[in-house]
């Protein structure tokens, strides 16, 4: 087994973050009031509103900005941010679906071996932390794909990036490395 | 004796007196360096008898303690902000690290660290006791001395990962590389803490043994190292007849008790822990163990196979029981998809998501969320009593083991298809979204009837209006106040409107070709004083627009007059184009020696009574330098008013400060401008100095209170304005 063997390794989203805007002022006390869905922190100014199918959750806030997460593929995200921009309208707001983006992507991998955290820490050095009092991981940040990778010893990865293909790529380049301070198979 | 060869001839026997200073060869007394800095140390006697070296310390930080002269009193007074800042992070780093018993040369390098932490402007928008603990800690790392990064929180009453955060932006910016965590370190100190008496060392041998051995069997890999050292210490000190209870132990180490007591159950787990205190002292086992969350995983994975094989194998009927309520229940337990999943078939699912859901759905929907509830809470209330019953392997009462036991065979059906299903709604509606971009909302793929459902009625909206008013009465009542208040304000016209804080941004650079744009867009850019008048100033430099000249003289500043005044002779001569001319006259007049000033504040004296009222400070007299040639053949212009008026010539007039070294220049435009420009200067002082400065860019130093001086016409040839000190 070496380290460019095609082991398929299963890259698992857990969350998707994405953004659009309505171009439109929302009446937050509105939507509080007329939503069955809905949470209305007053104090913070934004609403929370739930969708099922797909299970998102969205923070509205009044400037018409409207963050969703929750969703577990890109396709997902926009689907939920559509129909809440959808059910907005219902509410009777002027929406415009607009500046859709995907923010960030929270995905989970596991490697089918375990990790030596500190030889894997002092061989990548500028680029990954390791403080056991602090995180029981190892940080490893990938500044050109603005990806950041905690790394536990049991080989279980946590990946965020800005989308779904910089985690991909992200776990692409990482693979070599963590294999390299895989403990050994005795 | 020096090594050296004299210049002059050859020779290499110099003689060096340190007492004068100076190298001489002897050969032929040519004298090769003088003013030497000695590195002797002279010792004097005190009247007391004692004797001390002369001289005075100067420390390797700070220009703030270079030895001042006839200084004493304003201590802090020459000292840059930046000296400041450093010596308030050295005595601070010095108060931490006497608390922590760190050692002179670790308070050393935390202060480097902190320099260089400052230097990289790492310190701005963070508390300087943060960035300090990480500078200390940074140097317990480098250094590996036993301090926790909790010992430091501990001291200053701040959260450790508030902490944790400053130190790795520290160690990631300043590049250094803290080599990692090793627990070994910290069992002496734990010991020690611990009161071992006489068997301190050998306690702590032991522990180290252990953690080596806790080590090999990966139970320190991202496990904090203080709960490591606890554990090995308990163990440790057990096996030495030390009775040392968990809360002992955790009140030194810093660890919550159930942390201790996993690692203890942990080390359980590994094979050296089936050997006695004998064998353990003498056998190496060679094997390593997986780390502990790893066979925790493992093990759960493994009891789920386990449940499989049992479920689909031999079923004692408890668990049939469960069995058959499961299959009767389970379409049901799926929440959203409960109603479509009924009917078991996946065409049906699909069909039915991807089309119109009628209300009968819904009250399904609502009726199986009910039911799904009911049975979730009977399923975990007969938990024991069915696992048990069913002999399992694993322990009782375990959600997860439940959840395990449950899942078997239709979740995943039913998962795959809503997967499958979803997949395809999303690739449905993805595609012409793409194409439409922003803008109009793309409406495939969304069901209206659903969304309808997240809708309140007219009535129950109503009921929720009345309830959130009632709830949030105060809040309402409070802005109700806060509008009328503003109303009434506004009324009165004392309202004043919040202005959104305006973002901070940065300035550009001013880019200019020449000198006088780049003073014409910062004055633009910023007022400098609400007491000038800054149509004047603008007629000035509009009136003075044309002439590239004004740069010129700027540099010409700090040459001498006689320079100036040679390069004006050709000019004027040159009058017969009457616009050069004048361009030429535009520039001012600069003085620069006292020795011409003398011959001009000679030809002043007698017709300004001003300033003969000040005979005792003849250099503070200023004059407009214009040497006498070049009046001379300028009267012909002089005799046309109008043109003068209309042109604006600035005169420098340079002043001598009250010790002669400083040289403030002032420019007056002359002719009846000229008064405009005098109410220029009506401001205080300072802000004479600053419009001056703005102006014409150069530096001033202290301009005493002024008063603008009309000098008569015949004494210096044009009107001349003389800016008295």
């Amino acid at each position: 087994m070496d380290a460019d063997s095609d082991v398929a390794l299963d890259i698992l989203i857990t969350n998707v973050v994405c953004v659009f805007r309505t171009r439109c002022h929302l009446n937050l006390r509105k939507i509080a009031l007329e939503g069955a869905n809905v949470i209305y922190k007053r104090d913070v100014g934004k609403v929370l509103m739930k969708l099922r199918k797909p299970r998102i959750t969205a923070t509205i806030w009044s400037s018409g900005k409207i963050i969703c997460t929750g969703a577990t593929s890109e396709e997902e995200a926009k689907f939920g941010a559509r129909r809440l921009a959808r059910s907005l309208q219902k509410l009777g707001f002027q929406v415009i679906f607009t500046d859709f983006k995907v923010v960030n992507v929270l995905a989970v991998c596991n490697m089918p071996f375990e990790i030596r955290l500190p030889e894997f820490t002092k061989n990548n050095r500028p680029h990954a932390s390791y403080e056991p009092e602090l995180h029981p991981a190892v940080c490893y940040r990938i500044k050109s794909l603005r990806a950041t990778l905690q790394i536990f010893s049991t080989g279980s990865i946590t990946v965020t990036g800005p989308n779904v293909k910089a985690v991909a790529t992200a776990v692409e380049q990482i693979y070599p490395f963590v294999f390299e301070s895989r403990k050994e198979i005795l | 004796m020096t090594g050296r060869v004299c210049r002059g001839c050859g020779g290499t026997d110099i003689e060096l007196d340190a007492a004068r200073g100076d190298a001489v060869c002897t050969a032929c007394g040519s004298v090769l360096e003088d003013n030497i800095i000695v590195s002797e140390v002279q010792f004097v006697e005190s009247s007391g008898g004692g004797s001390s070296a002369v001289g005075q310390f100067v420390s390797l930080d700070g220009a703030g303690k270079t030895p001042t002269l006839g200084g004493g009193f304003h201590v802090n007074l020459g000292k840059e902000s930046r000296a400041q800042t450093l010596q308030n992070g050295r005595r601070h780093i010095h108060h931490l690290g006497n608390q922590l018993q760190l050692n002179q040369h670790c308070l050393d390098t935390a202060f480097n660290f902190f320099k260089m932490a400052v230097s990289r402007h790492l310190t701005r928008g963070r508390k300087m006791a943060h960035v300090i603990a990480a500078c200390l800690y940074l140097v317990c790392r480098t250094e590996g001395t036993p301090h926790m990064l909790l010992d430091l929180s501990d001291l200053l009453q701040v959260n450790v990962y508030v902490l944790g955060k400053t130190f790795l932006l520290l160690a990631r910016e300043l590049c250094i590389n803290a080599p990692a965590i090793d627990p070994c370190l910290y069992i002496p100190r734990f010991a020690h803490l611990l009161e071992f008496g006489e068997k301190n060392h050998e306690v702590s041998m032991t522990a180290l043994r252990l953690l080596q051995r806790m080590k090999r069997d990966w139970m320190h890999t991202g496990r904090r190292p203080s709960g490591l050292c606890g554990a090995a210490l308990l163990v440790a000190a057990r096996m030495h007849d030390f009775r040392r209870t968990v809360k002992e132990v955790i009140s030194v180490v810093k660890v919550c008790e159930s942390t201790l007591r996993k690692r203890l159950t942990e080390f359980e787990d590994t094979p050296t822990s089936q050997l006695t205190i004998d064998e353990f002292m003498k056998i190496d086992l060679e094997e390593e163990c997986d780390p502990p969350s790893y066979t925790a995983g493992q093990r759960k994975l493994r009891m789920k196979q386990v449940v499989l094989a049992l479920s689909s194998g031999e079923i004692s009927s408890y668990q049939d029981a469960i069995e058959i309520e499961l299959e009767s229940s389970r379409p049901k337990a799926k929440g959203g998809l409960a109603s479509l999943a009924k009917d078991g078939s996946v065409e049906d699912t699909a069909s039915s998501l991807c089309g119109e859901e009628d209300t009968e759905d819904e009250e399904l929907e609502a009726a199986a969320s009910h039911l799904n509830k009911d049975l979730y809470r009977e399923l975990l209330g007969a938990t024991p009593g069915s696992s048990e019953a069913a002999g399992s392997p694993q322990g009782s009462g375990r959600p997860p083991a439940l959840q395990s036991l449950l899942d078997p065979l239709p979740t995943a059906a039913s998962l795959g298809i809503s997967d499958s299903i979803r997949e395809c709604i999303s690739s449905q509606s993805s595609d012409p979204k793409d194409a439409s971009g922003d803008g109009e909302l793309d409406l495939s793929g969304i069901d209206d009837l659903e969304i309808d459902r997240y809708i309140l009625n007219e009535s129950e909206a109503r009921v929720k209006a009345e309830l959130w008013m009632r709830e949030n009465a105060e809040y309402l009542r409070e802005q109700r106040e806060k509008e009328a208040r503003i109303a009434k304000e506004k009324e009165l016209g004392i309202y004043k409107e919040h202005k959104p804080k305006k973002s901070c941004k940065r300035r550009e650079p001013i880019q200019a070709s020449t000198a006088r744009e780049a003073i014409e867009k910062m004055l633009e850019q910023k007022k400098i004083s609400s007491k000038i008048n800054y149509s004047v100033l603008r007629g000035l430099s509009s009136a003075g627009g044309g002439s590239p000249h004004r740069e010129d003289a700027r540099p010409q500043h700090s040459g001498s007059a006689r320079k100036l005044s040679r390069r004006r002779t050709p000019a004027s001569t040159s009058a017969a184009d009457p616009v050069t001319s004048m361009g030429k006259r535009l520039r001012p007049l600069v003085s620069t020696q006292p020795a011409k000033k003398a011959a001009t504040g000679e030809g002043l004296l007698p017709s300004s009574p001003a300033l003969g009222a000040e005979p005792a400070r003849p250099q503070a007299v200023l004059v407009e330098s214009g040497p006498v040639s070049y009046h001379a053949d300028e009267e012909a212009e002089e005799e046309e008013p109008d043109e003068e008026d209309g042109e604006l010539c600035v005169s420098a007039l340079q002043m001598m400060g009250g010790d002669g070294g400083a040289c403030p220049v002032a420019l007056v435009p002359r002719g009846p401008l000229h008064w405009d420009g005098v109410s220029l200067w009506q401001g205080e002082p300072d802000q004479v100095s600053a419009c001056v400065c703005s102006t014409v860019g150069w530096a001033f130093p202290e301009l005493g209170p002024a008063a603008c001086h009309r000098l008569p016409q015949g004494s210096s040839k044009a009107g001349t304005v003389a800016l008295l000190l």
